[in-house]
């Protein structure tokens, strides 16, 4: 087959190969990353004494005795201010690249005015959260 | 670089989103009170109406706007650039019917609020951007846009099912339709990212010309550049994502409990905004995008018709709850609505579309009266119907109406015409065993329908309770008479319907 100068005809299930294949890089850098963290932990576990007393066994939470269960329940209001984080997370992820590209030839004006109809709507938002008083802790 | 905007092409649904802000703005500033619950309804109302002109106005123009287009430089294909925003014949259709429906949703949602703990704004906001995402969806001719619009129009249903506080069937409901729908998006967008990588383009017209150029032949002399086997998974999987937007087999079974655990409107949205709104999606990819491809997709979307329409009636029948009864039957609907897709024939979207038109008003009217008669108290099981016609006559021959019709009796001519529109396209399209199985379930339905006009007619033993009156019962006659006047007016003239989806 290989052996005449004609090109091998192109099949589909090639080009998946192909395109699978360059996530090899992906896969081999995942085995790195866990071959280091597992060899760090393993490395300390071979070297260090090992002499547990219940005090050194109980969790470690800043230095200080734990208190409590591990289910513990948070403050509902962390919830809603964790959903406003979002928005502005979000937000941000769209503002970083206009504004590398706004002020190039071919955008100007439209793409600034763009921009801030996008702002208004989130600003629309925060509007109602604080006018439900979502953002006042008592 | 800068794609131009068209305001007059995007009218409708951005005078839908401006309105969502507006009422969002005028529950936060208003004061809790019975007046500005009323208000809202009417804001939100004349925003529906407003957005309703604009579709009539560019019919009547026939003008065909596009705008969104690709900027002419950056184009890579000879002809004239893709668009993603499209005003056509099918656009204004499906924007029509949605906002149709919409203006009577919002009219059984003032009853609703009227006299529950929903809050009002919240509601006629998520309402409006559900709205909104039916409108943009049927423009949509790139598949970002189709994914985004059909977000919209799903992400706040779970909300709205999800609002009245302290339910627990409601809150099943709305947590059924997430995982569900969360599942099917991601499903859909697998398929997506499919043909995105497979053609290179997500606009429509450009992936039909780039599938067209490579012909789709297994066994053919020169190899594909298109590879079957991943274009037949690319459209499996796409057909999956809106299958669930149709409640069609096997995405259908969270149809049931979400009808019934929703308050009612939400009900009747969902099984016709929400529907239209799936249908257009489904009708824009297949038949724009892969309409080379017929011979993958159109034998599979006829077994998935055959199946829903089975499934459907089968569920439907054992049902004593009204709105379960409905959810069940509009999932067969569906089936009927798939089936002329699944021939492929020439006129095989014209049917889709004349039957869709038919059901969205027969079944939004239907819902209008289970939204009256759920004021009563009551569970809503079907032997609260029980005698309506002595109790409430109006209410009770618009009911037999609206079901006479989906059954496809006369006098609910509207029905028959449509259902006579489908067979005539699969006959036409050589699909004999489909005609065959849409007969029989034709029939199963009949049992369901005609025993529940029945239980209208027969004498009630207990005592019949006080009606309603006041602003809220105003709004349910006012939708109820809505819905009859246009199952009426198709029964009269179905060359209306036929006309306008041809």
């Amino acid at each position: 087959m290989g052996g005449h100068g004609s090109r091998e005809p192109e099949t589909g299930w090639s080009t998946v190969n192909e395109y699978f294949a360059s996530y090899a890089v992906v896969a081999a850098l995942l085995a790195a990353g866990v071959a280091v963290f597992a060899g760090a932990l393993l490395a300390s576990r071979l070297l260090r004494p090992d002499r547990p007393t219940p005090e050194k066994l109980t969790t470690y939470e800043c230095g200080v005795d734990p208190v409590g269960e591990g289910w513990a329940q948070s403050q509902i209001r962390y919830y809603v201010y964790t959903y406003l984080y979002v928005v502005f997370a979000v937000d941000a992820v769209f503002l970083f690249p206009w504004a590398t590209v706004f002020a190039a030839p071919g955008f100007g004006m439209t793409t600034l005015v763009e921009m801030f109809v996008f702002l208004a709507f989130i600003g629309l938002g925060i509007l109602y959260a604080w006018r439900k008083r979502v953002l006042t802790w008592t | 670089m800068i794609q131009s905007i068209d305001y007059a092409a995007i009218a409708s649904p951005l005078v839908l989103a401006l309105m969502a802000g507006v009422v969002l703005l005028l529950d936060a500033f208003l004061p809790r009170t019975g007046r500005t619950r009323t208000t809202l309804g009417l804001v939100t109302l004349a925003g529906v109406l407003a957005a309703l002109a604009v579709p009539a106005v560019q019919a009547l123009s026939g003008a065909r706007l596009r705008t969104f287009c690709v900027p002419a430089g950056l184009s890579r294909d000879p002809g004239p650039p893709p668009c993603s925003f499209v005003v056509d014949h099918l656009t204004l259709v499906f924007g029509a019917v949605a906002l149709a429906a919409g203006v009577v949703v919002v009219l059984l949602s003032m009853a609703q609020l009227a006299e529950s703990t929903i809050p009002p704004g919240e509601w006629y906001f998520l309402l409006l951007c559900t709205l909104a995402g039916a409108v943009t969806l049927p423009a949509s001719r790139d598949l970002i846009m189709l994914v985004i619009a059909l977000e919209l129009v799903s992400l706040p249903v779970f909300a709205l099912a999800a609002l009245k506080r302290y339910d627990a069937r409601g809150s099943e409901a709305a947590l059924k339709m997430f995982l569900v729908s969360v599942v099917s998006t991601a499903v859909m967008l697998f398929g997506v990212s499919l043909l995105y990588g497979l053609t290179g383009s997500v606009h429509l017209s450009a992936i039909a010309a780039r599938l067209a150029a490579a012909p789709v032949a297994p066994g053919a002399s020169v190899p594909p550049a298109v590879p079957v086997g991943v274009l037949t998974v690319a459209v499996v999987l796409v057909l999956a994502g809106f299958a669930f937007k149709i409640a069609a087999v096997p995405f259908h079974f969270w149809a049931g409990d979400v009808y019934q655990g929703a308050p009612v409107p939400v009900a009747a949205l969902l099984s016709v905004i929400s529907k239209a709104a799936g249908f257009a999606g489904l009708i824009l990819v297949l038949t724009t995008a892969l309409a080379g491809q017929a011979r993958l997709w159109g034998p599979v979307v006829a077994v998935l018709a055959a199946l829903t329409m089975t499934a459907g009636n089968l569920l439907a029948l054992r049902q004593r709850h009204a709105v379960r009864l409905l959810a069940w039957s509009s999932v067969a609907q569906s089936g009927y609505i798939l089936a002329p897709l699944g021939v492929a024939g020439k006129q095989a979207v014209p049917a889709s579309v004349a039957y869709l038109v038919i059901y969205a008003a027969m079944n939004i009217g239907a819902f209008a009266v289970v939204a009256a008669v759920s004021r009563e108290g009551g569970r809503n099981e079907l032997d609260d119907y029980r005698g309506l016609a002595f109790r409430a006559p109006v209410p009770a021959l618009a009911l037999a109406f609206f079901l006479v019709c989906l059954a496809g009796l006369p006098p609910g001519l509207s029905g028959m015409f449509a259902k006579i529109v489908v067979f005539r396209e699969i006959v036409a399209g050589g699909a004999g065993w489909l005609a065959v199985v849409m007969a029989v379930n034709t029939v199963i339905a009949l049992y369901y329908y005609i025993a529940w006009t029945a239980r209208l007619f027969t004498p009630a033993s207990a005592p019949a309770p006080s009606s309603a009156s006041g602003p809220a019962a105003s709004a349910l006659t006012i939708a109820i008479t809505l819905g009859l006047v246009a199952s009426v007016a198709f029964s009269v003239a179905p060359q209306l319907v036929l006309s306008i989806a041809g």
